[in-house]
């Protein structure tokens, strides 16, 4: 995940917030971008997966399960060339969990920050009915846990023993944002 | 149900002693002030289970209404209690149910206490004794499980005094995480691992 360093801010003020990232729908044609991260065990660290070992396997992952999640957006930069990617998962009618995975080289850059703050403004816009939007990050993830308390997040606590993520029990730490919450 | 009986159960220790004989566990500690032990629940406890499931002041933190109907609670013996993984009655000395306790899977390492209790026995350590009771011998019967935890109202003092006497660890307060009775409410979650103490 994304290690951020400390960001210097620039001194002009504009009128419009800094977008160097943008999110749209994933395709297959995103396949090498896709590889980039996919196969790289830094990466995948944290995550469920294991890294990618061929095209092959990637297309087949892109089309099984990429294209046919419900809410799922490739970050961009200017060129409209991928970088990662960032989902909203259903837990329940009131809960959304928000997950992300970021390509190695552009990890310190602020990049996971912007597009979670603005997946996460978008979600209670698009979907009013919910209460809250939830994070599970890997006690060991720091460089993720920091994304989220730069968003805003609230750093609820520490569940012991919550999941097993590749053969072990893990400990996450849970992080939320709801609807009334400020973003930083 | 005859269990083992030995010396040192009859003492006066301070010290819980934990006694199992399949479907039974009972505790002898001089901390609450009746003796309780656990059970498999029946049909056969219907009245009793009126008692507590009418009880407006019993159902205030559960997700459901009190009971109107003798029906209902044995269509809910029938179709919850009896197939449930994992559900026993709080009886005291007497062996009527006073309470019920369950521990229900969440998913393959993780299960969720939930306890209720007659309004008429509230403040005597019962449910403490219980929850106790639960957490020492719930890993031995399911070794799959790594994590026990709860989620109590967050103004549900008296619950969350329970599994803090008990040893529980309080990881947090959860905003906004589920509904009950039509409101969101913030929980606090709670945990008990195999590695944990009891208190």
């Amino acid at each position: 995940m994304e290690m951020d360093s400390n960001e210097t801010q620039p001194t002009v003020v504009v009128s419009s917030p800094a977008r160097r990232i943008s999110l749209r729908q994933m395709t297959l044609s995103d396949v090498d971008h896709y590889m980039v991260w996919a196969t790289d065990a830094e990466v995948a660290r944290f995550c469920s997966w294991e890294p990618c070992t061929s095209r092959e396997e990637a297309i087949k992952y892109i089309t099984d399960s990429v294209l046919t999640h419900p809410w799922l957006r490739a970050i961009c930069l200017e060129d409209d060339r991928p970088i990662g990617y960032i989902l909203i998962m259903p837990v329940d009618n009131i809960r959304k969990e928000i997950g992300y995975v970021l390509a190695r080289k552009y990890w310190g850059k602020g990049f996971a920050t912007e597009a979670v703050r603005l997946v996460t403004a978008e979600i209670f816009k698009e979907m009013p009915e919910i209460e809250r939007v939830e994070a599970l990050v890997d006690v060991d993830n720091v460089g993720s846990q920091r994304v989220l308390e730069k968003v805003g997040f609230t750093r609820e606590g520490v569940m012991r023993n919550y999941i097993i993520m590749k053969g072990s029990v893990r400990d996450m730490v849970m992080f939320s944002f709801l609807p009334s919450d400020p973003f930083k | 149900m005859p269990s083992k009986e030995t010396d040192q159960e009859n003492s006066k220790e301070s010290s819980s002693k934990m006694e199992i004989d399949s479907c039974t566990l009972k505790a002898v500690s001089s901390s609450p002030s009746e003796k309780i032990h656990l059970r498999p629940m029946t049909l056969s406890d219907i009245d009793d289970f009126m008692v507590w499931a009418t009880d407006i002041n019993v159902t205030r933190f559960c997700t459901w209404e009190p009971y109107t109907s003798r029906e209902a609670g044995i269509a809910y013996i029938n179709s919850f209690v009896l197939p449930h993984p994992w559900l026993r009655a709080i009886c005291l000395d007497d062996d009527r149910a006073i309470g019920s306790i369950s521990v229900t899977p969440v998913d393959s390492i993780r299960g969720e206490i939930g306890y209720v209790i007659g309004s008429k026995y509230w403040g005597k350590g019962i449910a403490t004794e219980a929850v106790r009771l639960v957490a020492a011998e719930i890993f031995k019967e399911m070794p799959e499980m790594e994590r026990l935890e709860a989620l109590v109202d967050v103004d549900n003092i008296g619950s969350q005094k329970v599994l803090e006497k008990v040893g529980f660890v309080r990881e947090g307060v959860m905003r906004k995480f589920m509904y009950l009775k039509g409101n969101v409410r913030d929980m606090v979650m709670f945990s008990f691992l195999p590695s944990d103490s009891l208190l």
